[in-house]
């Protein structure tokens, strides 16, 4: 069935039709690796959106959001190639909820030098830094914790992330499900004793899976 | 006269400003024809015909040749300074500056209009209310007038490096060394003039080697370029003895022998002049010819800027006071840039009639200078700042000036690279502008075994060095890929949390087990830390992570110094 389909759509006359099959951009953009090949299987181009807004729902912080970043933003902060140091980007974090520990970050493999953490006083504060971090075009990667974040507000993000070719991730809690949002991506992260599952509710590009056990270690 | 050559070192233009802001002046007065010369050919036929309006400067190439060793200075005279440095509240209109002469009030300038009415110097102020009942007098202001010669002598420094004030009304700027920069003795007349002609000043200018025969030719009205000692005598003897500034006394008696110009002056015996004359006298001719030095004190501009805008009247709207703010910011711009300087903070005051005044002060990461730069920052604060009252003054402050420096750019042969880091630091103004200082910080590890003094919050402003990498912890740069994998096989590395709690919170516990949203299972540990003896604040734990019952991780310590309590210090994120 599979096959009959794959090849009636190879007909040219489909191509020529311009027919949308939903997964066609896939490949247009480049994913960035995830480290985990678990997730970058499902994610499409093979890793996180670049240039665009990830959201990442969970119960509470520290269940394990941010080891699932780590070998992505250790990536940004320091390119494989030696000589090309000036195009690593910085690393923005918006309203962190704790300290981001650097011991733990350069354990990582984080360049502490590209580190930049940003304490806002006030909620619409979080999402005006977050939003010129994105389109200064500065961050390779602008990290948020908004106590809330609208629609119209998701959209700004998506749009300033992609003026400035940034990484924007959105750390909001499990009662964003029920809100919409223009993320490109957006996972639920849950943890049990049994290891963490991630549940991507939607996936432009892909589609909607849920991946378990992609970390099994606790730190680095 | 055949002084073909010789014109060539004369300048015979006037100031190209309108007539209509040329004033008359009692200092000024029509050049005496009736001379007696030693040398009549040695002056010029022009000097003596009435100033052309429009400029001409002689081919100017001997100038532009002219050694440095030899000074040259450029005296600028400002004749009708008193007038000029008032404010001129109500434009077109005849005005008149009065001064006390021995109690009596009397014109001391007027400008076009009045002079028109036939208001005249030393006319008392009755008699010219009596020509002119609507006059507008005004009383001299010596304060305003200081000010104002100045600020033209800082503006004036961007052509030398030698400005002096020559107090009441003279500017000497020694201009030798400038000439080949400004390309010659025309160009730099031309740019003086007509920047003292649109800050409102008319200004006689005249060049000569010595800074008292410059003096003394722009107080004659004449104005000439003389670069050379040789012309110099001929020139000056010329001259009428009202324009040496000399005492009233010696003059009249010099004219009551006959003596009325410099080279009647020079043709009498040295001895017998200074006995009778003073030897004061005697000592500005040979300094004015060149035979004794005559040393002048550079004038030094201030290091800070500092200027204040007057508002009309008292003003709200937030558009007019950013567009005030902005011609400060312009004029910063203009005075660091001719001191080849730059500043790292401005500091706005804005000045209310009833309340204090409110304080905006902005930095920067970078120390710049351009409007632009402060002016994005401005109006971000002032967007945030609510002012209590309309606003009556601006004032802006630079801060300390450094010397400009600027960064080599990379010379980009791959396109590839994003010169990123370039402008973290106007990003990093921004969010400092809006969200307060010092909320944009940079982190680095400290070596230091207690986990809470491991590390160091870094604000990212000023010339600290940015985030520099600590030894300290394993910097992975440092350590050969195959130590690094020898550490994680065998488990040797020092397993850390992502996230850190700012103080470590106290975990209920049961028998000696810790709880943390219910029992906790230890996962790894202890790692026993004991460390900081030696200053107040030491510490005596065992680190365990735990695993709670949701699957989160945690970084927990048991403090062994005080009753085995237990505490959470960090998830690991």
């Amino acid at each position: 069935m599979d096959e009959a389909l794959e090849k009636l759509l190879k007909n040219p006359g489909f191509g020529r039709a311009g027919l949308w099959r939903g997964q066609s951009r896939a490949s247009d953009w480049q994913g960035l690796p995830s480290g985990y090949p678990g997730l970058d299987r499902h994610l499409p181009g093979g890793g996180w959106p670049q240039h665009a807004l990830t959201e990442i729902l969970l119960e509470h912080y520290g269940a394990g959001e941010l080891k699932l970043l780590m070998p992505a933003l250790a990536r940004l902060s320091r390119p494989d190639d030696e000589h090309d140091r000036e195009a690593a980007g910085w690393l923005a974090w918006i309203a962190p909820p704790f300290q981001p520990y650097p011991p733990a970050l350069v354990q990582w493999g984080i360049d502490l030098a590209r580190v930049l953490v940003v304490h806002a006083r006030e909620p619409n504060e979080v999402l005006w830094a977050a939003e010129q971090a994105l389109s200064s075009g500065n961050c390779a990667a602008v990290l948020l914790w908004p106590d809330m974040l609208s629609n119209a507000a998701s959209r700004r993000l998506q749009l300033a992330a992609e003026k400035g070719r940034s990484w924007a991730i959105a750390f909001r809690p499990l009662s964003a499900l029920s809100q919409s949002s223009a993320a490109a991506l957006r996972i639920r992260l849950s943890a049990n004793h049994q290891g963490m599952e991630l549940n991507i509710l939607k996936n432009r590009g892909g589609r909607p899976a849920v991946v378990r056990n992609v970390i099994r270690d606790y730190a680095g | 006269m055949s002084s073909s050559e010789k014109t060539s070192a004369v300048l015979q233009g006037a100031s190209p400003t309108p007539p209509a802001l040329k004033h008359r002046s009692a200092a000024r007065q029509p050049v005496q024809q009736s001379l007696a010369l030693s040398s009549p050919d040695q002056l010029p036929a022009d000097v003596r015909e009435p100033l052309p309006a429009e400029i001409t400067v002689p081919p100017s190439r001997t100038l532009v040749r002219a050694s440095i060793k030899e000074h040259l200075w450029l005296c600028i005279y400002l004749p009708a300074l008193p007038l000029e440095a008032l404010t001129d509240r109500k434009p077109g209109t005849a005005r008149a500056v009065v001064e006390d002469v021995q109690g009596i009030r009397r014109i001391l300038l007027a400008n076009d209009k009045a002079f028109a009415a036939g208001i005249r110097a030393d006319l008392s102020v009755n008699a010219a209310l009596s020509l002119l009942p609507d006059l507008n007098l005004e009383v001299r202001n010596p304060q305003q007038e200081e000010r104002a010669l100045k600020s033209l002598a800082s503006w004036a420094e961007q052509f030398t490096s030698f400005v002096s004030i020559e107090a009441p009304s003279v500017l000497l700027l020694e201009v030798a060394g400038s000439l080949r920069l400004f390309a010659g003795m025309q160009t730099l007349w031309q740019r003086i003039v007509s920047g003292f002609g649109q800050q409102g000043f008319t200004a006689n200018l005249a060049l000569a080697p010595t800074p008292l025969a410059s003096i003394w030719l722009a107080k004659s009205g004449r104005e000439v370029c003389i670069d050379d000692h040789a012309h110099l005598n001929g020139h000056l003897s010329a001259l009428p003895l009202h324009c040496l500034g000399w005492p009233v006394s010696v003059t009249e008696s010099l004219c009551s022998m006959g003596i009325t110009s410099v080279g009647d002056c020079l043709r009498l015996p040295r001895e017998g002049f200074a006995r009778r004359f003073g030897a004061e006298s005697l000592l500005q001719l040979d300094r004015a010819l060149g035979r004794l030095p005559d040393p002048r004190v550079s004038y030094r501009s201030v290091a800070r800027f500092c200027a204040l805008h007057d508002l009309e009247e008292e003003q709200s709207d937030r558009e007019l006071l950013l567009h005030a703010c902005r011609e400060l910011l312009l004029k910063l711009e203009r005075f660091l840039l001719v001191r080849q300087m730059q500043v790292q903070r401005v500091q706005f005051r804005f000045f209310h009639l009833r309340v204090e005044a409110t304080d905006l002060v902005l930095g920067s990461v970078q120390a710049g200078r351009s409007v632009a730069q402060w002016f994005e920052l401005l109006s971000i604060k002032l967007e945030r700042t609510t002012l209590p009252e309309p606003v009556i003054a601006i004032r802006l402050r630079g801060g300390p000036g450094q010397l400009l420096s600027i960064a080599t750019d990379n010379l980009l042969f791959n396109t590839s690279v994003k010169p990123r880091d370039a402008s973290i630091a106007r990003l990093v103004e921004r969010l400092n502008a809006r969200m307060g200082d010092a909320c944009v910080r940079g982190v680095t590890t400290v070596a230091e075994h207690r986990p809470q003094y491991a590390w160091r919050s870094d604000g990212l402003s000023g010339d600290a060095p940015r985030c520099a990498a600590m030894p300290g912890f394993w910097n992975e740069r440092q350590v050969p890929a195959l130590l690094q994998e020898i550490r994680q096989t065998n488990n040797l590395l020092l397993r850390r949390p992502l996230w850190m709690l700012a103080n470590a919170r106290p975990l209920a516990s049961e028998q000696g087990h810790p709880f943390y949203q219910g029992r906790l299972t230890v996962v790894d540990g202890p790692e026993r830390l004991e460390s900081g003896w030696w200053d107040d604040d030491g510490i005596a734990r065992d680190y365990f992570v735990a695993l709670t019952a949701k699957g989160v991780y945690l970084w927990i310590y048991q403090d062994r110094s005080k009753n085995a309590a237990w505490y959470l210090h960090g998830f690991f994120g």
